[in-house]
C-alpha cells in the first residue's frame, strides 16, 4: 500500500520529524516501510529547460539536435521525440539524473556522432505514467532553470507499508495517521464535514432494502443532484497519481479518495440508471451472468451477494461496481454507496470470480462498520463541491444488524507476565486512549476499554498487551541473557538418518534433496499416487511413491553436465495411498526412505588400475557395509530375484523375519528412458520406519578371539546355474561347530572345464574361542566336506 | 720428494671428494693409481732416492697407497649402494589412489549447525508429517477458514482435507497434543508453497520451528534465545532487531531482522536498501492455539519462532539462486 506523506501531513503535524524517523518508528510499530520514494531526491537532477533551437540530426532520421537552455547556460541536447521544437518549455534530466522507469544515469554521450548533455522526457521515463509518445511540454510561464519538483509539484515522499492480515484499519492515510498519533503522542485531525442544507429529502429520491442482513450488517447513501462530470482539479488529480491511481473523473476520483482517505470503499451509482430508483441486497441467481465496470461478463454463484435496484443486478457488492449502472460523462444523479459487507463473504465472492479489487481488499479484512455515514458525507461534501451538484437532506441508513463495540479488561499484571518487563499503569492508558479505545475504568490491578468498530482483530486482553508492545517499541522489551533449562529427558528424533547420512556419506555417497512432486508418468511406474489439486503444471502433478522417481530426473541432470559417475543418495518421504479418497490419515502412508543409487564408472583410467563400470555387487557391499554400521549385519537375510520385476531387471531384497527393509538392483532400461538416461543403474531403497524399528537400540562388547585360528580352501567345479550362496551356506551347515566362516573368493569360467560349468573356491574359516585346535579335528572336517560337497553338488574338486 | 707426497696427497683428497658418478671415479682411479699412475710414478722416483731417506720416503708414500685405495673402494660402494637404492626408488610424485568421502547436502549441514545450537540451549528435536490436515496447518493455528490471513501462504492442496504443510508450524500442534509442558524443541522439515519457482523462491524449502512452553516464558526470554543463537549462528558482532508483525498463531509477533551483512547495514540489492535481512519470525504462542492444545492459558505462557533454511544458506555462503538446491549438481554438492 503506497502511503504519501504530503496527505499523511493533513491529519498530523509531522513537520518537525524527519523522514527516516518516521520510516523507523512505522516500521518498528507494526507498518512496515518495504521501500520509500522520495521524489524531491529522485528529481534532483531534473529541471525546466527551454529549447532554444532544433535542428534535424544529420545521421539519423529520427533525431533532432537541440539546444535547451537550463537557465545558466546552453547546452546541445540529441532528443528522439517526435513532438520536439523549439520554443518548448521542457523536463530536462541533466547529466547525473538516473532515469526512474529505467534507472539509467544520464550521462555525457555521442549519438549518432552527435554531442549530447542531457535528456527530454516523456511522462512515461518520469514514472508518471504509461504515456511515452512524446515529451512533457510545460506551461511557458514557467521559468527555465526551476526544478521539476517544484513545477510539477513533484514534492511528495511515498512509502510502501506491507499491512499485514490483521491490520484492517492502517489501509488508508488517516489509519496510518493514527498510529503515528500515538506512537509520537500527537493530535489525529480528522476532516470535518459541512455539507449546505438542502429543501429536498433524500427519502424522496432513493430507497435502501437488505434481504441478506447477515453479509450486509450496513448499508449507507447520499444523494446528489445536478452534478457535473468532469476533470478532478490538480490537487486531488496530485493526490490519487501519487499513490499510483489513475484520475477518471470527479465522481470517481472523490469515491478513491475517500476510500484511501478514510478505508471506507464507496461507489457512485448513476441515479437514474436504477431501476425505481431502489437498491436491493440480496444473493445472485445461480449462474446468472453480470458484466462488471470493467466490461467482462461474470459468471455468478448463489453465493455472490449482489446490489441490485428495483430491476437488476447494478453490482457484486463490495467488489466492483456494474457497467449498467456506472457514472458517465452524461451522468447527473448520483446514489453514493457507503456500507458495511461481511469479509468472508466479499473474500469468498472475490477469490470465486478472480478480482481483487481496493474495494474488497479492504472489506474482507473488515472496514469499519461505524464509519459509513462519515464517509458517505465526506464524499457528498467534497462532490459538491467539486462538481456543482445538490447533496440532498438527510441520510438513508439501514443498520439492522448492529456491530458493537466490545469491552475488553486488561489485568496490569498480565503485561510484565507475557513481556517480562514492567509498563507504568499509565503508559496503558495512555497508548490505549490514542489508539482510539475508550477507557471505561481503571482499577488498581486492571483496565476496561471498549474497543473501536475499527479494530476488529483487538478482542482480547493479549490483543491490547500486543499493542501496547507495538507502540512502545519491541526494543524497550528487555533481553536476558540467561535461561532456566528443565532438567527432563531431551529428545532427538532427527539423530537416527543424521546417523545414516554420516554413514552413507563415508562410504561417499553424495546427499541430494530432490523435488518430491512428479509427473504423471513417473508416478505410474512406482506405484498408486497422492495427486495435487492445484499443481504447478503437469509436470509436478503427483507427490513421489519412490525416492527413485524424484532421484532419476536429478541423475539425468548431472550426465548433461558431465557428471556422469555418480554416487548419490536421498533421506526422504514419499507418499502412499491405501484407499482412494484420502479422508483420514489411514487412508495413505507417508514414509520415510533411504536411497543409494550408483551409476557410470567405479574407477576411471588410472595409473594403478583400468576403468570399472559400478555393478550390482558394487551396490550390495555398499548397502551391507551401511546395515553392518548399524549392527544388523546378522539379523537381516536376503533374497535373490533373477528375474527381476517392474523396475528392476534384477534385484535383491533384505528382510529381517518376515518384514521387507528394502530392495535393490539394476534398473531396467525402459524405466532409465523415460527420464532420458542411458547407462546403467542400480539402486537401493528402504524404508527408514523399518530399518529403526530393527536396529537393536543398545550395543555389547563381543570378547575379541585369543585363539588362532586355521584357515582351509577348497575349490569346486559344479554346474553354473547353482548358486554360490547355495554352496556357501550348505558348507557352513554341514561343517562342525568348529567351521564359524565359508567365504568364496575366485569364480573361474572357461571352455576348459565344460560350458556349463564354473569353478569356485571357498575359504573356509575355522577357530574356537575357548582353545586352540588340533590339525587333526580341522583335518577331519575339512576331508568329510569335500565328500559331502561332491555328492550334493555333482561337483569335482580341483586341482587334485 | 717428502714434499711432492704431501702435494700429492691434498690434490688427492680434494679430487676424491668432488667426485660424482662412478665414471669419474674410475678416471680418478686411473690417475692415480694405475701402473702409470701418479703414485707408481713416484714409487719409480723412489728407486733414486738416497738410501737413508728411503725408509721414510717409503713408509709415507705405501700410507699414501693405502690411504687412495681405501678411498676409491669407500667411494665406489657409496656409488653402488646409491644405484641399488635407486632402482628400488617410488615415484612419489604419482598421484595417490582415488578414495572420495561423501558429502552431506549444504540444507543438510546448515540444519546440523542450527540444530546442535539449540540442542546447546536444552532443546529437544521432533518431526511431523509433510502431508498435513488443514486442521494442524491452519485450524488449530489460528488460522480461520475464508481469512486472508491464508493468503499469505499458497498452498498445494490434495482435497479439501489434505494438503501439503505450507510450514513446519503443525508440529507444534502435534508436540502439544503429545506431551505436556515444560517443553523446549525445534522441529525442522520440508514446507511447500505454490510460488512460481525462480532464482528467489521455490515450491519446496526447509523450516525450523521452535517453540517453548513453560509457566514464566516472556518475549524477553523469547528475544534472548533468539539472540543467542542468532549470535553463535551468524556472529558475535551482529545487530539486530526485532520488529511487529502478525501471525495467527501468535502473539504478540515480531520478524527478527539481523544487519545485512554484505552491505554492512549501509544498504544493497540484498537488503532492498534497507540495511536489514529478515530471518525469522516469532512471537509469544496465542492463546487460541493454548485452547486448541488444552493446555491453561493461566497457568503457562510460551513463544514460538520459524526460520526458513535455503535463505540462511544463501546469505551464509553466497548462493544466489535457491534452484541451486534442488538441482543437485554433484559438483555443488561436493563443494561443501
Amino acid at each position: 500500500m503506497k502511503i504519501s506523506l504530503n496527505w499523511l501531513k493533513e491529519y498530523i503535524d509531522l513537520t518537525d520529524i524527519d523522514v527516516e524517523e518516521i520510516v523507523s518508528k512505522l516500521t518498528m510499530s507494526g507498518l512496515e516501510v518495504e521501500s520509500v520514494e522520495n521524489q524531491i531526491e529522485m528529481f534532483k537532477n531534473f529541471i525546466v529547460g527551454f529549447v532554444e533551437e532544433k535542428e534535424k540530426h544529420p545521421n539519423a532520421d529520427k533525431l533532432s539536435l537541440c539546444v535547451v537552455n537550463n537557465g545558466t547556460e546552453k547546452l546541445k541536447v540529441v532528443c528522439g521525440a517526435p513532438n520536439v521544437a523549439a520554443g518548448q518549455k521542457v523536463v530536462f534530466a541533466q547529466i547525473g539524473a538516473v532515469v526512474p522507469n529505467s534507472g539509467m544515469k544520464i550521462s555525457k554521450a555521442k549519438i549518432r556522432g552527435a554531442e549530447s548533455n542531457g535528456m527530454l522526457c516523456s511522462e512515461s521515463e518520469l514514472g508518471l505514467s504509461e504515456d511515452h509518445s512524446g515529451i512533457i511540454v510545460l506551461d511557458q510561464s514557467i521559468k527555465e532553470g526551476t526544478s521539476v519538483s517544484e513545477a510539477l509539484h513533484l514534492n511528495d515522499v511515498l512509502f510502501e507499508i506491507g499491512v499485514t492480515p490483521n491490520r484492517a484499519d492502517a489501509l488508508s492515510h488517516i489509519g496510518v495517521a493514527r498510529d503515528l498519533a500515538a506512537i509520537f503522542q500527537r493530535e489525529l485531525k480528522l476532516p470535518k464535514v459541512s455539507i449546505p442544507k438542502s429543501e429536498k429529502n433524500i427519502n424522496d429520491f432513493a430507497s435502501i432494502e437488505i434481504i441478506d442482513t447477515e453479509n450486509c450488517p450496513r448499508y449507507s447513501a447520499k444523494v446528489l443532484l445536478n452534478v457535473e462530470i468532469k476533470e478532478s482539479p490538480d490537487w486531488l488529480k496530485r493526490r490519487l497519481k501519487a499513490i499510483g491511481l489513475r484520475p477518471i473523473n470527479n465522481i470517481v476520483d472523490i469515491t478513491n479518495f475517500v476510500l484511501h482517505e478514510v478505508g471506507q470503499p464507496l461507489h457512485a451509482f448513476d441515479l437514474d440508471k436504477l431501476a425505481k430508483q431502489k437498491i436491493v441486497v440480496k444473493k445472485a441467481a445461480a449462474d446468472s451472468l453480470f458484466t462488471t465496470l470493467d466490461a467482462k461478463e461474470r459468471k455468478l454463484n448463489e453465493n455472490v451477494l449482489m446490489i441490485c435496484d428495483g430491476e437488476k443486478p447494478v453490482a457484486v457488492a463490495g467488489v466492483m461496481g456494474g457497467e449498467n449502472s456506472e457514472v458517465t460523462s452524461s451522468t447527473k444523479n448520483i446514489l453514493i454507496e457507503s456500507a458495511y459487507f461481511n469479509p468472508t463473504s466479499v473474500r469468498k465472492t472475490s477469490k470465486y470470480l478472480g478480482l481483487s479489487t481496493d474495494a474488497a481488499y479492504r472489506f474482507e479484512r473488515g472496514t469499519d462498520p461505524s464509519s459509513t455515514v462519515y464517509a458517505a458525507e465526506r464524499a457528498a461534501q467534497l462532490m459538491a463541491e467539486l462538481s456543482g451538484g445538490e447533496v440532498v437532506n438527510g441520510f438513508i441508513d439501514v443498520y439492522p444488524n448492529r456491530i458493537s463495540e466490545k469491552e475488553i479488561t486488561l489485568r496490569f499484571h498480565q503485561v510484565e507476565r507475557v513481556l517480562g518487563y514492567t509498563v507504568p499503569n499509565e503508559n496503558i492508558k495512555n497508548i490505549l486512549a490514542s489508539l482510539g479505545f475508550e477507557i471505561k475504568n481503571v482499577s488498581g490491578d486492571s483496565i476496561t476499554v471498549s474497543t473501536p468498530t475499527f479494530r476488529p482483530d483487538v478482542e482480547r486482553e493479549i490483543d491490547l498487551i500486543e499493542e501496547i508492545a507495538r507502540i512502545n517499541n519491541y526494543d524497550t522489551i528487555p533481553t536476558i541473557s540467561k535461561i532456566a533449562i528443565p532438567i527432563s529427558e531431551k529428545i532427538d528424533e532427527s539423530a537416527f538418518v543424521d546417523d545414516l547420512r554420516t554413514i552413507a556419506t563415508g562410504l561417499g555417497f553424495n546427499e541430494i534433496l530432490s523435488i518430491p512432486m512428479i509427473t504423471e508418468k513417473a508416478a505410474d511406474i512406482f506405484g498408486k499416487p497422492v495427486g495435487l489439486l492445484n499443481p504447478q503444471g503437469s509436470e509436478m502433478g503427483y507427490l513421489r511413491t519412490s525416492l527413485l522417481a524424484s532421484a532419476l530426473p536429478v541423475v539425468e541432470k548431472n550426465i548433461n553436465v558431465g557428471e556422469k559417475n555418480i554416487k548419490l543418495f536421498e533421506i526422504g518421504k514419499v507418499f502412499l495411498k491405501v484407499n482412494d479418497d484420502l479422508f483420514t490419515f489411514s487412508d495413505f502412508v507417508e514414509e520415510e526412505r533411504f536411497l543409494f543409487l550408483l551409476t557410470g564408472k567405479i574407477s576411471e583410467k588410472e595409473w594403478y588400475t583400468g576403468e570399472r563400470d559400478f555393478d550390482f555387487y558394487d551396490l550390495k557391499s555398499f548397502v551391507n557395509e551401511c546395515f553392518q554400521k548399524k549392527t544388523l549385519d546378522n539379523l537381516l537375510n536376503d533374497s535373490y530375484y533373477h528375474n527381476g520385476n517392474k523396475i528392476f531387471d534384477y534385484f535383491f531384497t533384505k528382510s529381517f523375519g518376515t518384514t521387507v527393509l528394502g530392495s535393490g538392483g539394476k534398473v531396467k532400461k525402459e524405466v532409465l528412458k523415460q527420464f532420458g538416461i542411458q547407462q546403467d543403474v542400480f539402486c537401493f531403497e528402504g524404508s527408514v520406519e523399518v530399518l529403526k524399528s530393527i536396529t537393536p537400540k543398545g550395543r555389547a562388547f563381543t570378547g575379541l578371539l585369543r585363539f588362532p585360528k586355521v584357515m582351509k580352501d577348497f575349490a569346486f567345479i559344479f554346474e553354473k546355474d547353482i548358486p554360490v550362496e547355495n554352496v556357501a551356506s550348505f558348507i557352513k551347515k554341514k561343517g562342525s561347530g568348529i567351521l564359524k566362516a565359508v567365504h568364496p573368493f575366485d569364480v573361474f569360467e572357461h571352455a576348459s572345464i565344460g560350458e556349463t560349468k564354473k569353478s569356485v573356491a571357498f575359504n573356509l574359516s575355522y577357530f574356537d574361542a575357548e582353545r586352540t585346535l588340533t590339525d587333526e579335528e580341522v583335518d577331519k572336517d575339512f576331508q568329510s566336506l569335500i565328500e559331502i560337497v561332491k555328492k550334493e553338488f555333482k561337483a569335482v574338486l580341483r586341482g587334485k | 720428494m717428502l714434499t711432492k707426497i704431501q702435494t700429492l696427497n691434498t690434490e688427492f683428497l680434494q679430487a676424491i671428494e668432488n667426485i660424482k658418478d662412478q665414471k669419474q671415479l674410475e678416471d680418478l682411479r686411473i690417475v692415480y693409481l694405475s701402473r702409470n699412475g701418479s703414485i707408481a710414478s713416484l714409487f719409480e722416483e723412489l728407486k733414486n732416492v738416497p738410501k737413508e731417506e728411503k725408509p721414510l720416503l717409503g713408509k709415507e708414500l705405501n700410507r699414501l697407497r693405502n690411504l687412495a685405495e681405501e678411498k676409491f673402494a669407500e667411494k665406489k660402494s657409496e656409488f653402488e649402494k646409491l644405484l641399488t637404492k635407486k632402482s628400488q626408488q617410488i615415484d612419489l610424485t604419482l598421484p595417490g589412489r582415488k578414495v572420495e568421502l561423501g558429502h552431506k547436502h549444504l540444507l543438510t549441514q546448515t540444519l546440523d549447525e542450527i540444530k546442535s545450537i539449540f540442542k546447546g540451549l536444552g532443546f529437544s528435536i521432533f518431526e511431523g508429517p509433510e502431508l498435513e490436515s488443514d486442521y494442524y496447518n491452519f485450524e488449530a493455528l489460528n488460522f480461520p477458514a475464508d481469512h486472508p490471513a491464508r493468503d499469505m501462504q499458497d498452498t498445494f492442496f490434495v482435497n479439501k482435507n489434505f494438503l501439503l504443510r505450507t510450514h513446519t508450524s503443525p508440529v507444534q500442534v502435534r508436540l502439544m497434543e503429545k506431551l505436556q509442558p515444560p517443553l523446549r524443541a525445534i522441529m525442522p522439515g520440508k514446507v511447500y508453497r505454490n510460488e512460481a519457482i525462480s532464482s528467489r523462491s521455490h515450491c519446496m524449502f526447509h523450516q525450523v520451528e521452535g517453540l517453548c512452553v513453560d509457566t514464566d516464558i516472556t518475549f524477553a526470554e523469547l528475544k534472548g534465545t533468539l539472540v543467542a543463537f542468532t549470535k553463535q549462528f551468524y556472529g558475535k558482532d551482529l545487530n539486530y532487531r526485532f520488529r511487529p508483525s502478525f501471525f495467527p498463531f501468535t502473539e504478540p509477533s515480531a520478524e527478527m531482522d539481523i544487519t545485512c551483512f554484505l552491505c554492512k547495514g549501509k544498504g544493497c540489492r540484498v537488503c532492498k536498501h534497507s540495511g536489514w535481512l529478515e530471518i525469522l519470525g516469532c512471537g509469544m504462542v496465542d492463546p487460541n492455539v493454548f485452547d486448541y492444545a488444552k493446555y491453561d492459558n493461566e497457568k503457562y505462557t510460551g513463544y514460538a519462532f520459524g526460520m526458513g533454511i535455503e535463505r540462511t544458506a544463501m546469505l551464509k555462503y553466497g548462493i544466489t539462486d535457491i534452484r541451486t538446491f534442488f538441482e543437485n549438481d554433484v559438483r555443488f554438492l561436493k563443494q561443501f
